[in-house]
């Protein structure tokens, strides 16, 4: 087997994006500036020129219209993949994201169904601040009728889209702004999907079991690289997806090493490491040798320097601390 | 069909809207009721009168008070009853009780949304897919006096306007947001005045004339099928009963007495048809209804596991 291209994070994206509209003619996108411009992040780059203003429809300053329109876009019969320029803007058009999309089906008797994908470009990009920077997937969690993805490779992110675009429910994709430029091999066949509800073993080890999301997958591969040179080896998992979430291969990981470590860029309280771990302990206390931790940002706003933004989100070095000392317990 | 016929034909649905309303209302002052009914007694003419001018395919948002909307669309008064009274043979399966979700895709009736005033983008949305499937479908969007203050409306309409949506907004004006007169909600004394901000036809109708209705639905639904983008009709209409039934409205001077409609949509219609024929559509009304009520009665709750289903398909 040829080894996959190297690709951007957005790159693959956008590849998912546009295999999909070449798949299946009723999948259109809209968004602000997902047109002309391809994306404040440029990652729709391209698909206005291929597939022309009906499909790739420019919007105006109105997330409320964005979401809802593509909730009843989706209860006709069409497919939207509806791009908000941040995730934190979920909470502007908070009646259509966690009502509409989420139970507009349930409400209805499941006599229609909302299939659309809700582009979320989430977490700290350095410097934008308190209200564009947020980990807010925690949310999706509490509405029961959402679908939760949150890739952390350029390959998950093409296959969970398209595995999204395909699902017949709502869909929340939390697309890290940060890793847009980030590379890795994304394979190029156009059926390539990223089954939702598998976690990805991104490292195999012994002594913790580190559960990691989003950017805290790579802090934490990192960090099981500083604790190998210790003697202590990490594992690393990557729910991929937190609805539906994957807790049979974390539950098996953890009934292995004894010892579970939860990472979210997200705030501690109340995030969605705090479900992670509360599962774990439900279902492996008694292979447990040590508590359940959780390390997450600090409960604090992100602030606007992008210096200081790193002080409140979890760091490699920070990570490593935190298994090194829980594996000593 | 014939202009007499098309007039018969709209009596017969004022006839059934009322007869349901009625029976609801004695219903539940004798029985009582596990939700909240908000009732439309006074406001058929809009209801039946711009549904009058949709086809079997269009799309149909109904509002707070829409039970009569839903029946003129098409559904059987048995089912929307069932879903008032959460029984298993409601649309929705039993989930339903007090003012609910009534849908029925095949004609076209797209459901509610219990947020007030968030059918505006989801209309807009099922319009741009009639949009993109080459379909001549229009939406209809019903709403009233108190959901036109919504942020959602200007969101929905600024697009709309500018992607030539096939939309046709239906404000029932009945004058009140549950206790504050329009009035005190609007600074100009048309809804329709807003339409001019948005470069679309904004329409005012008499709401207790069910023909004027349906004749300015019809110029907008016209308009709308030839890709000229949407209209907002403001149908002027009462509201005779309170926010919701068992409201005593101390909030209102100007009450009515029970159950007397002034300017009564019905009484209004009966000019244009011949009396035997509308107090024969009246009778058959009553007894439909009757006959419904008594059937939804008879039928089983739902099972405990109606709670989970549907969440996922």
């Amino acid at each position: 087997m040829t080894e996959a291209p190297q690709l951007g994070y957005a790159r693959a994206i956008n590849q998912a994006l546009g295999e999909e509209m070449r798949r299946e003619e009723r999948v259109w996108m809209l968004g602000q500036d997902v047109g002309r411009m391809g994306g404040v992040f440029g990652v729709t780059r391209g698909l206005f020129e291929e597939f022309g203003a009906g499909r790739v429809r420019d919007t105006t300053l109105n997330e409320t219209f964005i979401v809802g329109a593509a909730v009843g876009a989706a209860m006709t019969g069409t497919i939207p993949v509806a791009e908000l320029q941040f995730a934190d803007f979920m909470l502007i058009a908070g009646d259509e994201v966690f009502h509409k999309m989420a139970k507009w089906r349930y409400m209805h008797g499941a006599r229609l169904s909302v299939p659309m994908v809700l582009r979320l470009p989430t977490g700290v990009l350095g410097g934008v601040g308190a209200e564009h920077s947020q980990s807010l997937e925690a949310l999706g969690m509490h509405f029961p009728g959402l679908r939760v993805a949150l890739p952390a490779t350029p390959a998950d992110a093409k296959g969970l889209l398209k595995t999204a675009i395909r699902d017949p429910n709502p869909v929340l994709f939390f697309e890290h702004k940060g890793m847009y430029r980030v590379k890795g091999p994304v394979p190029e066949d156009p059926d390539f999907l990223v089954p939702f509800g598998e976690a990805a073993v991104r490292r195999r080890g012994e002594h913790a079991s580190v559960v990691a999301t989003g950017l805290m997958v790579g802090r934490a591969l990192e960090a099981a690289e500083e604790l190998a040179a210790e003697g202590v080896e990490l594992e690393v998992i990557d729910p991929r997806t937190l609805v539906p979430l994957d807790m049979e291969t974390i539950v098996s990981s953890v009934e292995r090493t004894g010892r579970a470590l939860v990472a979210q860029e997200a705030v501690r309280t109340a995030g969605a490491g705090a479900e992670i771990a509360a599962r774990i302990q439900e279902a492996a206390f008694f292979s447990l040798d040590a508590p359940v931790w959780r390390l997450g940002a600090m409960d604090t706003s992100i602030p606007q320097s992008p210096d200081l933004e790193q002080l409140v989100i979890p760091g490699v070095a920070q990570i490593a601390a935190a298994a090194r000392e829980l594996v000593a317990l | 069909m014939s202009e007499a016929n098309a007039d018969l034909e709209l009596y017969r649905q004022l006839a059934r809207i009322r007869a349901l309303e009625l029976l609801l209302n004695r219903h539940i002052s004798e029985h009582g009721f596990g939700g909240f009914w908000h009732p439309g007694l006074g406001q058929e003419a809009v209801q039946a009168g711009a549904v009058a001018a949709l086809r079997t395919d269009d799309y149909l948002f109904y509002a707070h008070r829409g039970l009569g909307c839903a029946l003129a669309k098409g559904m059987p008064p048995v089912t929307l009853l069932a879903d008032l009274f959460g029984r298993r043979g409601g649309s929705v399966g039993g989930k339903g009780g007090g003012t609910v979700h009534f849908v029925d895709p095949d004609i076209g009736v797209l459901g509610q949304g219990g947020t007030v005033g968030s059918s505006f983008v989801l209309g807009a949305g099922a319009g741009i897919s009639a949009q993109m499937l080459g379909t001549d479908r229009v939406v209809a969007i019903f709403f009233g006096d108190g959901a036109a203050a919504r942020g959602t409306f200007h969101e929905a309409a600024l697009t709309a306007a500018v992607w030539k949506l096939p939309l046709v907004w239906v404000c029932e004006n009945n004058g009140w947001a549950i206790s504050v007169p329009i009035a005190e909600q609007s600074p100009t004394e048309d809804i329709a005045d807003r339409a001019a901000a948005y470069g679309v036809p904004g329409v005012v109708v008499d709401g207790q004339d069910a023909i004027a209705v349906r004749d300015a639905t019809a110029e907008a639904v016209v308009r709308a099928r030839a890709g000229e983008g949407p209209t907002l009709i403001e149908a002027k209409t009462l509201r005779i009963r309170g926010h919701y039934e068992g409201d005593k409205q101390a909030y209102r001077e100007d009450l009515t007495d029970g159950l007397e409609v002034p300017r009564d949509p019905l009484k209004i219609l009966r000019e244009r048809v011949p009396a035997e024929e509308a107090d024969r559509l009246d009778e058959e009304a009553r007894a439909e209804a009757e006959s419904a009520l008594e059937e939804v009665l008879a039928m089983p709750e739902p099972d405990e596991e109606v709670v989970t289903e549907g969440v996922w398909v």
